[in-house]
């Protein structure tokens, strides 16, 4: 699955518009409600990424861990909403103290990986036009 | 510290690690497990527990230990009865993963709990070891 699957469209209050076919059946449920009602915690560690991506209006990526993984948060601004990519990179593996210890090494790893290069920005032109 | 012996194990094994019986504290979970192997349902708990109660059955003794399994950290009980062995464990500690500050929290907070659980043990073998030389003196 790459980065292109993985989306969802937010509106300016972090409404839900949009759901990308890669998470239709994990956040397809969630068009129509606020992100941060089904996220814990987590307006602190996507918030900021998103806020600068409306307020510079431009392609912002961040890394970020929330819930047991590290994704790649790409917010890319349009006029109907925000797109945010998710690519992930790595999640934590309670299973023994064994592969913990493994999960958290790819977790300290995947959080110091460098940013990648910026998406085209003609694709900002429609965000539901993106693959 | 030993394990809170309730009325009911948590669940009972048959000699072939067959989920048996399953006690009110553990229906959710084992509930529906009832009749598997237990291996079977816990990918890698095998090599975990089972050493623990291999020696329960082959010595006749109850077996008590600390164990990390799927995110939690569990101090178990297993005292062999006939062919079956009945189980009980407390959890002491879950890992919240959440964000970056309640994992670092949570993963001090485990190897806390597993050094006090060793400690405990290695405290307990002392005094069991002092009890003897104080016998035999």
């Amino acid at each position: 699955m790459t980065t292109s699957d993985l989306y969802v469209v937010l509106d300016a209050e972090d409404r839900v518009s949009y759901v990308s076919a890669g998470l239709q059946d994990e956040l397809g449920r969630w068009v129509g409600h606020v992100l941060w009602d089904h996220l814990p915690g987590a307006r602190e560690v996507y918030g900021p990424c998103f806020d600068a991506a409306r307020a510079s209006g431009e392609t912002v990526a961040q890394l970020v861990y929330y819930s047991g993984r590290v994704k790649r948060l790409t917010a890319i601004p349009a006029q109907d909403g925000l797109a945010v990519h998710f690519e992930r990179l790595a999640t934590l593996d309670v299973t023994t103290l064994g592969t913990l210890a493994e999960s958290l090494e790819r977790i300290a790893e995947a959080l110091g990986a460098p940013e990648p290069v910026r998406h085209d920005s003609r694709a900002r032109a429609s965000l539901r036009a993106l693959p | 510290m030993a394990v809170t012996v309730q009325q009911s194990p948590s669940v009972v094994l048959d000699a072939d690690y067959r989920i048996v019986e399953v006690g009110p504290s553990a229906e959710g979970g084992f509930g529906p497990l009832a009749g598997k192997n237990l291996w079977e349902c816990f990918p890698g708990s095998e090599s975990l527990f089972r050493p623990y109660y291999d020696k329960a059955r082959r010595t006749g003794a109850v077996e008590e230990f600390v164990q990390f399994y799927n995110g939690y950290v569990t101090r178990v009980r297993a005292e062999p009865r006939g062919d079956d062995l009945a189980v009980w464990w407390d959890k002491l500690h879950v890992i919240d993963g959440l964000t970056l500050t309640s994992l670092e929290d949570s993963i001090a907070r485990t190897i806390a709990v597993i050094d006090d659980e060793h400690s405990s043990a290695l405290r307990l073998q002392a005094r069991g070891s002092l009890r003897l030389i104080a016998g035999g003196a």
